[in-house]
């Protein structure tokens, strides 16, 4: 259905679109923690010397050393999944914030008076019924301008005839259009 | 050689608003530091404790640290991995809903104005930026129902006569350029 009636009714945001981003997100925190195994690896995986006493103290002092390095690989880790999670928010989350920043600048020219067109967002985009109820509105508008202008044109064409038959004409347009915009409460 | 036509320049529309996508990659980095912070306490306090006991227990059947560790340090990433892609879920299906929620109140608002009513608020919630682009949608609704309700009552006064031909014919035109200006 493409009708004025069905406007608005699609989903606002799919549910592949949602699965996606939780998708990406699980690959992005599995790869954050993949670098950190392999940090840790790295640190951890140096042999221990080959003699009894060695070994005994290279396991007696390894803690206080490992600390500063299990503080810098997680703030590595933090800082890679916090860089890739938030190029990830921008680039997945813009289907939606996008739309809403245009519609806001839409809804501001509106305001201002400035000539108001239809409103489509990127095939990709979330929220379309937003869009389509704004132009489901705005058709609205422009269809009862027309209406309200075609009347008070229509009483003008009987200026022709005398004076007292196009005042009437007048008059009597003016109360259609005044009880037309009734409906707007 | 190119013609030299100057085309209008198409206003640059911005996709990525710091106001609407911020606050949700703050949300993620605090998963994230809380997530690490909890790892590194948890881990820190287990090296301390094994590495110790490794070294008087004796019997050292393993080529490095790593192989004393393998296991706990595997489950504390597994548990790293699930804590924070969980929290990151919960966050996202919260996001999700509050925008279904906010974004479905203002498409039910849009298709009343589309039936004649702007006047009931859109309420699309106390979210910031939800809220804002409700006020947005209703201030816009807001502007219409002052001109429509102008424009109607001095039809309906224009309309109720006594007033000269010339007057009548002035206000009649400035009704008509005011009608114009609804949506232009």
């Amino acid at each position: 259905m493409s009708g004025p009636g069905a406007a608005g009714n699609g989903p606002l945001i799919h549910r592949r679109y949602v699965l996606g981003l939780l998708l990406r997100l699980c690959v992005n925190f599995a790869g954050g923690v993949g670098i950190l195994f392999v940090i840790l690896y790295f640190a951890l995986s140096r042999s221990l010397p080959a003699d009894y006493e060695g070994v005994f103290h290279a396991l007696r002092n390894l803690s206080p050393f490992l600390r500063p390095i299990l503080a810098v690989s997680i703030l590595v880790y933090a800082l890679l999944a916090c860089g890739s999670t938030s190029a990830l928010c921008v680039y997945i989350l813009h289907k939606v914030a996008g739309p809403l920043y245009r519609m806001e600048r839409i809804l501001d020219q509106y305001r201002s008076g400035a000539h108001t067109r239809t409103v489509s967002f990127r095939h990709d985009d979330q929220i379309h019924p937003l869009a389509q109820t704004f132009n489901l509105w705005i058709g609205t508008l422009h269809r009862d301008r027309h209406r309200w202008l075609a009347t008070m044109m229509n009483a003008e064409r009987h200026c022709l005839q005398d004076e007292a038959t196009c005042r009437a004409e007048m008059e009597e347009a003016l109360r259609k259009v005044a009880e037309d915009m009734a409906r707007y409460r | 050689m190119r013609n030299p036509v100057l085309h209008p320049s198409r206003p640059r529309i911005r996709y990525v608003s710091p106001r609407f996508q911020g606050p949700a990659v703050l949300a993620f980095a605090a998963i994230i530091a809380t997530g690490g912070a909890i790892f590194w306490k948890l881990v820190d306090s287990a090296f301390q404790r094994i590495f110790p006991h490794a070294a008087i227990r004796g019997h050292y059947a393993f080529d490095s640290a790593y192989d004393i560790v393998r296991d706990l340090l595997a489950w504390h990433l597994a548990g790293l991995f699930v804590g924070v892609f969980l929290a990151g879920s919960i966050l996202v299906l919260l996001l999700i809903a509050a925008a279904r929620h906010g974004i479905g109140k203002a498409v039910a608002s849009l298709r009343a104005s589309a039936d004649g009513d702007l006047s009931t608020p859109t309420g699309m919630g106390s979210i910031g930026e939800f809220d804002r682009f409700g006020k947005k949608i209703d201030a816009a609704r807001s502007y219409t129902l002052a001109s429509v309700l102008k424009i109607r009552s001095d039809a309906a006064a224009l309309a109720a006569g006594g007033i000269s031909p010339e007057e009548f014919r002035l206000r009649w035109d400035e009704l008509k350029h005011r009608i114009r200006r609804i949506a232009p």
